[in-house]
C-alpha cells in the first residue's frame, strides 16, 4: 500500500504550516456511526487505496503490460459556520500531494458534503501506474 | 471446427531474425533473435497485376507480376532486441540489435512461427531489410512501442519446424 504511505507522507509535508490541522496515519473507521474524521475536525484521514489492474499492452507472447489504477480517498471535516480561514489554502496544499506519488498519471477531485454544520472535503486521487 | 490455428496460448506466433540463412529459428535457439513481445504480426503477400482492355473484350484482363512481400509488426520495446546485446558474434541482429540492424541496412533472414515452435509447425521464411521502426511513448501508455517493418526481399517459403 506504498501509495497510501506516500501521500500521508507528502500531506504530513504540505499541511506543515497550517499548525490548526492535522493528519492522522489512522484509517477513516467509525466508532458509534460515526467516522473518525467527523469526531476529530482538522484532522485529516486517508482512506484504504484501491486498485485497478488491466491489460495496456496485450502480447502474442503473453507477456503483457499491466497497468494499475489506484484511487485513495482523503478526508477533511471542519466547522461549516466558522470555516478556517486558511481552509482553501489547505486544500489546495491537499491536492497537490498528488506530485509526491511516482505515477504516469495523476489527477484529484474535491467534492463537499454539508451535514448540519460540519463540511466534509473529500479529495479523491487517482493514480495510473505501468 | 475448422482448422483454425488459435494464439492464445502466447507461444504460437513468433517471429525469429537472423543476419545468417538458417540461424532464424523460431525455437530460439542458435543464436536466432526471437523478438519479444510482439502486439501483432502480419504477413502481406501482394500479388502485383497489371490490367489491360480489349477491343473484343467487355471486361478487363489481367496478368500478374511479381508480388510485394511485406512484414509488418508491432512490439513493445525491448531494450536488448532494440539496441542491442553488443555482444553477440555469431548473429549481427543479435548484437546491433532491430535500431542497428535498420540503420545498417543489414539483409536479414526471417522466420515466422504460425503455431509455434514444435517439429511439423508451419513457418514463413524469408529475407528482407528491417525498416518503418518509429519508437514512440506518452504518459498515457508509458512504455516504447514501435511497428517494425520487414521489406521482404524475393519469395515467401513455406516450411515446417524441423
Amino acid at each position: 500500500m506504498a501509495i497510501r504511505d506516500d501521500l500521508i507522507t507528502t500531506l504530513t509535508t504540505n499541511l506543515g504550516g497550517h499548525s490548526s490541522f492535522g493528519i492522522s496515519s489512522e484509517l477513516p473507521y467509525s466508532t458509534s456511526d460515526t467516522p473518525l474524521y467527523l469526531k476529530n475536525l482538522r484532522t485529516v484521514y486517508v482512506d484504504e487505496q484501491q486498485e485497478e489492474v488491466t491489460e495496456l499492452f496485450n502480447t502474442l507472447d503473453n507477456n503483457d503490460v499491466l497497468q494499475t489504477e489506484t484511487t485513495c480517498t482523503v478526508y477533511l471535516a471542519t466547522d461549516a459556520k466558522n470555516q478556517p480561514t486558511d481552509i482553501d489554502t489547505v486544500v489546495a496544499n491537499i491536492q497537490l500531494a498528488r506530485n509526491g506519488v511516482t505515477a504516469a498519471t495523476k489527477s484529484s477531485i474535491v467534492t463537499t458534503e454539508l451535514d448540519a454544520d460540519i463540511i466534509t472535503y473529500n479529495i479523491e486521487f487517482n493514480f495510473i501506474t505501468v | 471446427m475448422a482448422d483454425v490455428i488459435n494464439v492464445s496460448a502466447g507461444s504460437q506466433a513468433l517471429l525469429a531474425l537472423s543476419n545468417v540463412a538458417g540461424l532464424s529459428d523460431v525455437s530460439g535457439g542458435s543464436n536466432a533473435m526471437l523478438v519479444p513481445q510482439l502486439t501483432d504480426i502480419t504477413v502481406n503477400n501482394s500479388t502485383g497485376v497489371y490490367r489491360f482492355k480489349t477491343l473484343d473484350n467487355t471486361a478487363e484482363s489481367a496478368v500478374t507480376t511479381p508480388a510485394t512481400n511485406q512484414i509488418t509488426t508491432n512490439l513493445i520495446v525491448d531494450e536488448t532486441t532494440f539496441f542491442g546485446d553488443g555482444a553477440n558474434t555469431i548473429n549481427s541482429v543479435v548484437a546491433d540489435g532491430l535500431f542497428g540492424a535498420s540503420k545498417n541496412k543489414t539483409e536479414i533472414y526471417f522466420s515466422i512461427g504460425f503455431e509455434g515452435a514444435d517439429t511439423g509447425d508451419e513457418l514463413l521464411t524469408g529475407k528482407g531489410f528491417i525498416s518503418g521502426l518509429a519508437p514512440t511513448v506518452n504518459m498515457d501508455a508509458p512504455v516504447w512501442t514501435t511497428p517494425v517493418t520487414i521489406e521482404v526481399s524475393g519469395d515467401l517459403t513455406n516450411a515446417q519446424q524441423a
